[in-house]
């Protein structure tokens, strides 16, 4: 156990506005199964991204055996037999098993098929896999047989270093038993394994040693034989609320939006109410189907069955304008992709969803669409020299408020924010939490699906957590404790 | 400053002074260019591709293309001649029947796209196909000669004497279209479904209908170039017709019109169809060979899509 085959020394990067990785520092012995835990946005991924060459950390070094470097390159963490398997998975799905396995390798000028082959058999039989053919096309194969061609790619590249990220997420419980067994066989075989999960429950059934980040930085690395869930989560969330929010003077009134047994899109039995002058915090780790309820009651996607009351009244989306109709925005979590249009001027996009009603007949009223859009670059504080402005010069806050105009102008008093302040500097994030409690006072009803911990317990006046697209809990304003949340999103309870 | 404002200006107009030059330099090497009756030349040999590039260009502003405006063309026309010389239908009658078929296969485009949920310049591709072999079935690939004098009055005819028919429509049909574009609201839509269809989708427009409205109403302009076309010829083949969705295609991209969707003004498609017929119309006149013209006309392409992606590209570096 004593021989270290990666050791990282003071890794720090740094993105406009956040510190990802805080002079972390750790260390890899060989033939051990290493957790890696911490909320959404602790590290994690930019850390395996470091290790495998996919990011250029800004100071520090990397010791992979004897040799150090100050960053990777991706080739170079090939040449030092560090392989990733990411969330996505990385095969084409055009191309067989033995192709897959094979890939980007090259063996003279042509393609020898039958070494790929019995290449593949080889390495699908060590892992003990028999009832794949390396002939069948993997887009053919379920995601949890792709999840082990992966594993077998790495494998036969020789990996000494294997870092799985969420590598449980697609598989059901059998599955995971079987990768569990495929884990332990190259853990004896002396291969390392960086093992990233957001379930705590899998970490104890295998790994050896877990470290834990919060907030980009190294926490602690404890022996599993030596810890528990409590002490992890209280590991996890021990970072302080350091900002503050903006108070607000109301009380959650009448009910605006009521959700019975909604199922669909991944989610199911979703119940829920939402009230007036109320933020209603929706928790959970990334894909436990926040963002698929926020368009299920946009009308964005399809509803398998369950019912929406929007003032005490049962109503039918079937597409986001129906919704935009019954008075429920949303503001999207991918402002670039789903928010605003980035090659148009800011008062364009402030009247889209509202053309209609500052139009008269077919035309639109330009001289409303000035009058609008002016009151709300004054409301929101929207900074820039001309509101012909186009979107895609503008900073993310601003962007992000240019979407809040949008949808606020098309007389939404129910608005859906997922991920309110996602990739905001700190300035422009009190001025959204203000915007928001201004809001609610002025009896409009918040749902906030958020990722950052400060803010759901900062912003909502009740919590929903979900795990696997179920509610795992409520939490009401007096219980509010992120070890009680993460108890809940991580599935303990 | 003053000179930054009028390289902007040169920048955004580009294509209107690349016409201008044309003119200037046909006008020195032919004394038969500048005169009335060449220009007015000019104009009636083009308003049918103005109409037909308008209409594609809703298509390519909202995100899509349309491969099959040339078989459209065809068979709107063979259907329209048919009725009316081998039928027999007054003419009114046909013009009717003939916009309203370039309608039905507008929507059927557009229903195709949408059903099949294929890129729409593999949909029109397809139909293509059959629009073809519809026109041929229906023409047995012969020639109707001798359209009716009242349906050629369109394309040959002069108002008060020196305003043609065909190109009094053309500029009808502009402006409508600039109208539709810059004042409506659903062309706000257009744009906005071609520059993000996701986020148009997640701003409330209905983007299924949205996008069988430009098909269809690319099908009816189509259908009045057809008829324009087949009232200048006079008469109808299966034949007249295909070869115009490049011209369109190559007009519209020269006027600024992006391929990715989301841009592009229909003053910009006019001039693109004008500097390819003032091309054609200056190297006959200069008696250059028909293919030494198609080499030129494909480099002023290539050049003034390189002008456009360099134009960005300084833009963007420049930030």
């Amino acid at each position: 156990m004593d021989d270290i085959v990666l050791s990282i020394k003071g890794i720090t990067k740094r993105y406009p506005g956040v510190t990802a990785l805080d002079d972390v520092s750790l260390e890899f012995h060989k033939g051990e199964v290493h957790a890696l835990v911490g909320e959404n946005g602790a590290g994690k991924s930019t850390l395996i991204k470091v290790i495998s060459g996919a990011v250029t950390p800004d100071s520090g070094e990397i010791i992979v055996g004897t040799k150090g470097y100050t960053s990777l390159t991706p080739h170079q963490a090939k040449e030092e037999h560090i392989e990733v398997i990411y969330q996505e998975f990385n095969l084409v799905d055009s191309l067989s098993v033995a192709e897959n396995i094979s890939f980007g390798e090259r063996s003279g000028t042509f393609v020898n098929f039958s070494q790929m082959e019995n290449k593949a058999l080889e390495v699908l039989g060590m892992m003990g896999i028999t009832q794949i053919s390396p002939k069948t096309q993997v887009g053919k194969l379920p995601s949890s047989q792709k999840q082990l061609i992966e594993i077998a790619k790495s494998v036969s590249r020789d990996a000494k270093i294997l870092i799985m990220d969420e590598p449980s997420a697609p598989l059901s419980v059998a599955e995971v038993d079987k990768m569990f067994e495929i884990v332990r066989m190259l853990k004896n075989k002396g291969v390392t394994i960086i093992y990233i999960s957001h379930r705590l429950d899998e970490i104890f059934s295998i790994a050896d040693r877990v470290t834990v980040m919060r907030d980009g930085k190294y926490i602690a690395t404890k022996l599993i034989s030596e810890t528990g869930t409590q002490e992890l989560i209280a590991l996890m969330v021990g970072r302080e609320l350091k900002e503050s929010y903006p108070v607000r003077n109301c009380e959650p009134g009448t009910e605006a939006l009521k959700v019975e047994e909604l199922c669909g899109n991944g989610d199911s039995g979703i119940s829920f109410t939402l009230h007036r002058g109320e933020i209603l915090g929706i928790a959970g780790l990334v894909g436990a189907g926040r963002t698929e309820l926020a368009r299920l009651l946009f009308g964005a996607d399809k509803l398998d069955s369950g019912s929406i009351f929007v003032n005490n009244r049962k109503v039918e989306l079937h597409l986001p304008g129906d919704a935009l109709c019954c008075g429920i925005g949303l503001i999207p979590e991918d402002r670039k992709q789903q928010g605003c249009f980035l090659e148009k001027a800011i008062d364009w996009n402030c009247v889209i969803s509202c053309l209609k009603s500052i139009s008269r007949g077919l035309f639109v009223d330009e001289e409303q669409q000035k009058i609008l859009s002016d009151s709300y670059r004054e409301k929101l504080e929207i900074k820039t020299p001309t509101m012909r402005q186009l979107v895609k010069n503008l900073s993310g806050g601003n962007q992000q408020k240019v979407v809040i105009a949008k949808t606020l102008a098309a007389n939404s008093d129910i608005l859906i924010f997922d991920e309110p302040t996602r990739g905001i500097d700190v300035g422009a994030k009190q001025e959204i939490y203000k915007l928001m409690c201004e809001m609610v006072e002025n009896g409009k009803a918040i749902l906030m699906i958020t990722s950052d911990m400060q803010e759901l317990l900062g912003m909502s006046d009740r919590i929903i957590v979900l795990y696997k697209g179920q509610i795992s809990g409520e939490l009401r304003k007096e219980e509010f404790s992120q070890e009680k949340v993460l108890e809940y999103a991580s599935g303990i309870q | 400053m003053k000179t930054i404002g009028l390289l902007e200006i040169f920048k955004k107009y580009a294509i209107f002074f690349v016409m201008v030059g044309l003119i200037i330099l046909f006008s020195l090497l032919t004394p038969y260019f500048l005169t009335m009756q060449n220009l007015t030349n000019v104009f009636v040999q083009n308003s049918y591709v103005i109409i037909a590039a308008v209409g594609l260009s809703f298509i390519m502003i909202s995100g899509g293309m349309d491969l099959s405006i040339g078989y459209q063309m065809s068979l709107v026309g063979i259907v329209t001649s048919t009725l009316m010389k081998n039928v027999g239908l007054p003419v009114a009658v046909c013009l009717i029947i003939g916009m309203a078929l370039g309608i039905l296969l507008g929507l059927f485009n557009g229903l195709m796209a949408i059903i099949l949920k294929v890129h729409p310049l593999i949909v029109t591709l397809g139909t293509m196909t059959i629009f073809q072999g519809i026109s041929y079935i229906i023409s047995n690939s012969k020639s109707i000669l001798n359209l009716p004098k009242s349906f050629k009055f369109i394309g040959q005819g002069y108002l008060f004497g020196f305003l043609p028919v065909s190109v009094i429509l053309m500029i009808l049909i502009v402006a409508i279209a600039t109208i539709i574009l810059d004042k409506t609201y659903v062309g706000r839509f257009i744009y906005a479904l071609g520059s993000n269809e996701e986020a148009a989708h997640l701003a409330g427009i209905d983007v299924k209908k949205l996008k069988l409205f430009v098909f269809a109403l690319c099908g009816f302009f189509v259908s009045i170039a057809t008829i324009i076309l087949f009232a200048r010829t006079g008469s109808g083949a299966s034949s007249t017709g295909p070869g115009t969705e490049f011209t369109c295609m190559t007009a519209a991209v020269l006027g600024g019109i992006s391929f990715k969707g989301g841009e592009g003004k229909m003053w910009g498609v006019v001039v693109g169809v004008l500097i390819l017929g003032i091309l054609s119309n200056g190297m006959q006149l200069i008696n250059m060979s028909t293919y030494v013209q198609y080499v030129v006309k494909g480099f002023v392409l290539l050049a003034a899509v390189g002008f456009d992606t360099y134009q960005r590209e300084s833009a963007v570096t420049a930030k």
